[in-house]
Parts: structure tokens; sequence; C-alpha cells
């Protein structure tokens, strides 16, 4: 059996998805998600062997939510649509799988097969995720999305991963992995990612470790193993400039 | 006394040259205000020929010579201006100084002073904005009364011996001062009737232009067929009293009033070769009936004998001709050709204007079925997916979004007309809605607020559920949050209102897509009822987006 997530904004595309899924016999459904933000958390709790996705989604869409979805996390993605030229260009550009909406019981038998082999593979699923420009954090009940370029810094303890810019502190559902492949942001510190336009200054300290001044006076530590990585990258830049 | 009698007969020699230039063409350039170079060339050797001529006009008295040669200098002066004036004075002075005698450099001197006299007051009259009085026979005696005197004063002041100087200015004086001024003022005036006249016909056949115009710019917005072609034909034949008209299109004659209407038939082919190359080659051909004569090859009884053919032409293709003939008798009138083709001209800016409106309506029609085709696939296989989902435990419910999505679609291809009630269109939209309602569940909230009596207001078929659907594709369904779309029609005056809102406040100006439809119903609203009409879109991010239309109660275009 194959644990399967679905992500769809429309509750009867979820509903009438989990009937077909379930239909087959193949599957168990581990959940049911009406947006990308409930899909974040639901990947990491349930670790669902294949997502349905949806494309068409409030504030994140499916493509964004791909890349906002840790590899080691990856699931097999089916994307599922119901019509939109561009998602099916971008389909077939970025060989990706995709379903088209009103489902077809043969073109899932199909997916089932599909899915099947690449299981019994054991290859790790691996989709090339674009950039990510907006960091999506929770705000209370809110989704507040962040612009990567206002981020200070960003730091992760046990309690989860928070976005540090000049409006305050945010929880946010991705991880310090994905944030450092898919955006500018860059590691300083094994819990510590920062904005290389927002330092300040950085300040030497004994045993080749260092701390970050950020331009709102944020003070971010640096660890041996990157501050040489960190002072090539600004090297690198000024010689650039 | 017989000096002064000499003079006046020499003077008339110049009444008669000015008579025979006014009628020249060479004279029209003088009746607009301003000259260009190559005018001012002709003058000065025109009036540098009149002083001289007055020079040799003259009589030699005393190794002097009464002459009438300020004439020239003077009214170059006032025509032309100060260097016109000089110029011609220095031309007609150096003339006389070649001659020689006692006065031979004065006078030379005097003669361009005089020219320079008759420019200053060319300028006065500019800086003064009284240019009218070029062409007044007053100036032109003072000017001129003037001048001489100064060259009077000249003479006295550098001739010697004084003695001599004196006697000569004694005889030849009041003479000369009367004949030039006399001679440059009877000079002005037959300019000025000439210029009058000029203008007199410009202004008649301005008059007639524009009643013409006035007459046929009504009804060739329909463009020119067989019918507005013979109303056409009616207006010019009455309008310029020429002996016949036609109007032809490529290939036959639409249209024949006049003389010689019993063999010139409307719908026969066009036989006149003179039409025949008009057409070929976009250009006007004249026959005078002297140097070239219209010859009809229908029949030799024919009393025509002379036609204008201008081409109708829009952009550059021609779609027919305008024709005016004179009959033998009677000579075709310069104005009626410069009317012809000025009247043919106007016609074809308008028939270019019309087409271009034409285009226009066409072009609005297009997006419109644009707009229709918009219904986007995306939301034809959502709507049925979720109808697809719902039959599973509601078929009742499925059945009557079944009916909704077929009502939505039929209204939509059934679209003939221009104008529908709000309440055919707020049909249309209910089913839309519902749907919609089914497939976002409780993410979207409807309010409805329309005043009863605007149920039956009309507006341009299609306008409510394209910026429905936009604030729910664009707005609503990219909200996390619960989205609320609300629908509010209300009465102000005479005017009515219609408001769409929602929560999301996400429209953009110039956003890619989702633009064009709020735009071809703006463009529609204000091409039916005026651009006072319309869309207004006020937007708060993230809170709300308010598109109101605006359009009259009373509807007079139908």
């Amino acid at each position: 059996m194959m644990r399967a997530l679905i992500v769809d904004d429309e509750i009867h595309a979820r509903e009438e998805l989990e009937a077909l899924l379930v239909e087959t016999g193949d599957f168990i459904i581990s959940g049911k998600c009406a947006n990308a933000l409930e899909a974040i958390q639901a990947i990491k709790k349930e670790k669902p062997d294949v997502l349905f996705l949806d494309v068409q989604m409030p504030v994140i869409n499916g493509f964004e939510l791909l890349s906002m979805i840790d590899e080691k996390l990856m699931p097999n993605v089916f994307f599922v649509t119901a019509y939109d030229e561009y998602a099916l260009k971008a389909f077939e550009e970025n060989t990706l799988d995709y379903l088209l909406k009103p489902v077809e019981k043969s073109s899932l038998a199909k997916t089932v097969w599909k899915l099947k082999r690449m299981l019994n593979g054991g290859e790790k699923p691996v989709y090339a995720g674009a950039d990510i420009k907006k960091i999506p954090c929770v705000l209370f009940s809110k989704i507040k999305l962040i612009n990567v370029f206002e981020v200070e810094y960003v730091r992760s303890n046990e309690a989860g991963v928070y976005v540090i810019c000049q409006g305050g502190e945010f929880f946010t559902d991705l991880t310090l992995k994905v944030l450092e492949d898919r955006t500018d942001l860059i590691r300083c510190h094994k819990q510590f990612l920062v904005n290389i336009d927002r330092i300040d200054e950085i300040i030497f300290r004994e045993n080749m470790l260092a701390e970050i001044k950020t331009k709102s006076g944020h003070r971010v530590p640096v660890s041996r193993r990157h501050l040489k990585i960190l002072r090539e990258r600004l090297n690198f830049r000024e010689r650039k400039t | 006394m017989e000096l002064l009698f000499r003079l006046i007969q020499a003077m008339s020699v110049f009444l008669v040259i000015a008579y025979l230039y006014c009628k020249s063409p060479w004279f029209k350039p003088l009746t607009t205000d301003s000259l260009r170079a190559r005018d001012k060339i002709y003058l000065y050797f025109f009036f540098s020929a009149v002083s001289i001529m007055g020079t040799y006009l003259g009589i030699p008295i005393q190794d002097a010579i009464a002459n009438t040669r300020a004439i020239g200098p003077v009214l170059a002066g006032i025509i032309g201006g100060p260097i016109l004036g000089t110029a011609v004075g220095f031309t007609g002075g150096l003339h006389r100084y070649s001659l020689g005698g006692f006065t031979a450099f004065s006078c030379g001197l005097s003669t361009t002073v005089e020219g320079t006299i008759g420019g200053l007051v060319h300028l006065y009259l500019r800086r003064t904005n009284r240019t009218d009085l070029v062409f007044n026979p007053k100036v032109a005696f003072i000017t001129t009364f003037f001048a001489e005197m100064v060259q009077v004063a000249i003479i006295l002041l550098v001739c010697r011996p004084y003695e001599d100087a004196l006697a000569v200015v004694k005889v030849i004086a009041m003479p000369m001062i009367l004949s030039s001024s006399v001679g440059t003022a009877l000079f002005v005036s037959i300019g000025h009737d000439q210029k009058n006249v000029y203008e007199r016909v410009a202004a008649i056949s301005s008059a007639k232009a524009f009643k013409i115009a006035g007459r046929t710019l009504n009804f060739l917005g329909r463009g020119i067929n067989q019918e507005t072609a013979v109303d056409l034909a009616r207006i010019i034949h009455e309008e310029t009293g020429v002996g016949a008209v036609a109007i032809t299109d490529r290939e036959k004659v639409m249209a024949f009033i006049g003389h010689g209407s019993d063999h010139h038939q409307p719908g026969g082919p066009i036989v006149s070769p003179l039409t025949k190359t008009a057409i070929a080659e976009n250009k006007v051909i004249f026959a005078d009936g002297e140097r070239e004569r219209y010859i009809c090859p229908l029949s030799n009884v024919c009393p025509l004998n002379s036609v204008l053919v201008v081409p109708l032409h829009i952009d550059n293709d021609v779609i027919g001709t305008i024709k005016l003939y004179e009959p033998r008798n009677k000579q075709f009138l310069n104005m009626n050709k410069t009317l012809g083709e000025g009247i043919t001209n106007l016609l074809s800016n308008q028939l270019l204007l019309s087409r271009y409106e034409r285009q226009k309506n066409l072009l609005i029609q297009t997006e419109l079925k644009l707009l229709q085709a918009q219904i986007n696939p995306h939301f034809l296989f959502n709507s049925l997916n979720t109808i697809i989902s719902i039959t599973r435990n509601n078929a009742a419910r499925a059945r009557e979004l079944l009916t909704h999505l077929s009502n939505f679609f039929r209204k939509n291809l059934k679209r003939g007309n221009d104008l529908s009630t709000l309440e055919e269109e707020l049909d249309e939209v209910n089913s839309y809605l519902q749907i919609e309602k089914a497939r976002f569940d409780d993410r979207l909230v409807i309010q409805m607020d329309i005043d009863p009596p605007l149920l039956k207001l009309r507006v341009p078929t299609f306008t409510l559920q394209p910026l429905i659907e936009n604030a729910i594709k664009h707005g609503i369904s990219n909200m996390l949050e619960q989205g609320t779309a609300k629908i509010h029609a209300y009465r102000d005056d005479s005017l009515a209102f219609i408001e769409i809102e929602d929560n999301a406040g996400s429209f953009r100006e110039n956003s890619t897509g989702d633009g064009l439809g709020i735009k071809i119903v703006d463009r529609r609203i204000k091409s039916l009822f005026g651009n006072e009409y319309g869309t207004t879109i006020p937007c708060v991010p993230n809170k709300m987006t308010r598109l109101t239309i605006k359009i009259p109660l009373e509807v007079h275009k139908l």
C-alpha cells in the first residue's frame, strides 16, 4: 500500500480524488490539505510516498510548494490540474507527471503502475525546484509572506525555524536546508542562515570564531567551519564589485 | 502747371501697369499676410522696374529730372518691409545716379531713403498689428508725401551750388510731391480692390464648401451606396450650380443629376476614358472645354462639353469618382473646379473616418466574441469535477448544479443583442455563482443588494459576468481566508451604479490578462453611452477591490 497525500484547495476535488484512489485498493490516504502550508506540515509529519498536488492554489501554488519541500522528505509528485496551458507546458518541459481533472480511471491506473515501478526502484525522486522568492511564515492563524531580500537572518532550534526581518521574528515550516538550497541566504552556522546583503560588520573572535552584526543590529554567530566559506563569498563579492 | 500735367501723364502709365500687375498671378501672394522669399524677389524686380521707369518718364528740368521715381521704393517698403524698400530704393537711386547731373547723388541717396521710410511704415503697422492698413490709400499717400518732402530736404542739403538746387526745387517740388503721392495712393487703391475681389470669391467658395459639407456629412457615415450617391449628387448639383453632377464607383455610374440625364443613366458602366484614367491613376482630370473637350461617348447631341473628374479615395484606394460637368454654352468656373476638388477630398476623409469607426466597432464586437469564448476551460473542467464528486452522495444537488451549468452556457451562446436587462445579466451571473459556490464551498460568500426597479435597467450584454468572474478568479480564489463578493446596484439621480466588491484587494492596474475583460466592458459602455460613463476600480491592497459601473438611467441609444 502506498501512502498518499492529497493537496487541493477545492473540497470536492479532494474528496473525489480520495474516492478514486481508495477504489484502486493501492493507496492509504495519509492526509488531505487545502493549501500549501498545510501540505508542508503534513509532509513533515506523515512522510507520504506520493503527493497529488493541485497547481492553482491560493498564495502558494503547486510549483512553489514543490520547491519548498525538503529533499529528504520528497515524495513522488503527481500534479493534478483541470486545465492550465502554462502548467501543461511546464509539466512537459520538466517531465513532471500529471493527471487531468476530472480524473479518469484509466489514467489513474497508469499512474498506479508507474508509481509502483518508481517505488520498487527505490530511487529518491528529485525535482528541479525553482528559487523561493517569498518565505511563507505563520502568524497566528494568518500566513505572512516575507520577501527573501527583507530577511536579516534565519535561525533554527528544537522548536523550529524562525525568520528574522525588521518586522520581527516569524515561524516558518520550511527547513534550514530548503532555505539554504533555494534562496540566496547563506549558511554561517549549523543553526543560522544570513542574508549577505544585510551584513553590517563581521567581528572576529578568538578560536577562529566570529560574529555578524546585521544592519538592524542583530548579532548572528559564525562557526569555524562556515567562516572560511563566508570569507570566500565576501571576498569574491568584493572583487566582483 | 504743365509740369504737373506731364507728371500726371507719367503716373497714368503706372496705373495701367498697376492694374495689369494686380490682375496677374504674381499679385496673389500679396493678399496673404506673410511673404515668402521668392515673392519678395519678384516684388524687388517689379518695383525696381517701376522706379527706373519713373526716372525715364520724368521731365528734365535745369539739369535735374522731375519724376515719379519714388512710387516704386515707397510701395516696396510699405508692402515688403524696410529691407525690400531700401533695396528697391537703392536700385532706383543707383540708376538715377548713373544718369548724372548735379542732383544725381542727392537723388540717388534720397530714393534709397524713401524706400527705407516706406519700410519703416510697414514695420510700424506690423508692430501695432495694423497690417490691414498696408493696402490703405491714405497711408500710402501720407507716406509718399512725407518721403518726397524728405527728398526735397536732402536735395537742398546735399546739392551744391545751393542756389541752383533751390531753383530746381522751387519748380519741381510741388508737382513731384503731389503726383507721386497720388500715384502711390491710386496704385494701392487698385491693389486694395483686387484683394477684395479675391477675398469675396474665397468667402463665397468657403461658404458653399461649408454648406455642401454640412449637408453631406450627416448621411455619409453610412458610406457611399446607390441611395446616398443620388443624394450627394443632388446636393453638389444644387450648391455649385454646374450643368451636371455624376458619382461613380470603380465600374459603374451610381448617380447622375442635371443636363444629359436622359442618356447618362445611373447603373450604366463607366465609358468615359477621362474617368477611367482618373480611377486608374488616382488623379484629378480636368477637360476645360477649350483646350481639351469632353466628348460624350454615349450621345452626339449631349450638351456637356467640359468636365472635372475627381477620384474619391479611402487611404490610397480609389473607390470611385465625383464628376462635375458644364454644357457647351457655359464656361467651367475655376471656383467650381476648386470647390469640386475640395469637396471630394473632404468626402474622402469622411469616408475614411466612417470606415475607421466601423472597424472600431468591429473590433469591439470581436473582442466581445473573444471574451465569450474565454469561458475558460479551467472553469469548465473544475465545475465538472466538482459535480462528479457531488454525484457520489447528493444526486439532487448534482442535478441542480448541472442545470445551472447548462443555463450559464446557454446564456453565453445566445447573445445576439447589444443590450440586456440587468435581470437577464443577473440570471446568468447567478448560475455562474452557484457553481463557484459549490467549488469553493464556505470560502466564498455572496451578498446581493439590487434596487428592484433597476432589474429593468439596460446594460451592454455580457457586462456583469466577466467582472464577477474576475473578482473570483483573480481575487477570492487566491485567498486563504473567507472571500466575500458583494453585488450592489443602486440609483443616484439620473445615474445607475453597479458595484462589484471583493475583499481580496488584489487588483493591479496593467496586470496581464485579467484587465482585458474590464477594459472591454468599459469601452463598450463608453461607446454606447458616452465617455462620462464606464468603470472605476478603487483598490485597497489586501483589503478590497471595488469595481463600479456608472451608466445613465435613461437609455437613449437603442
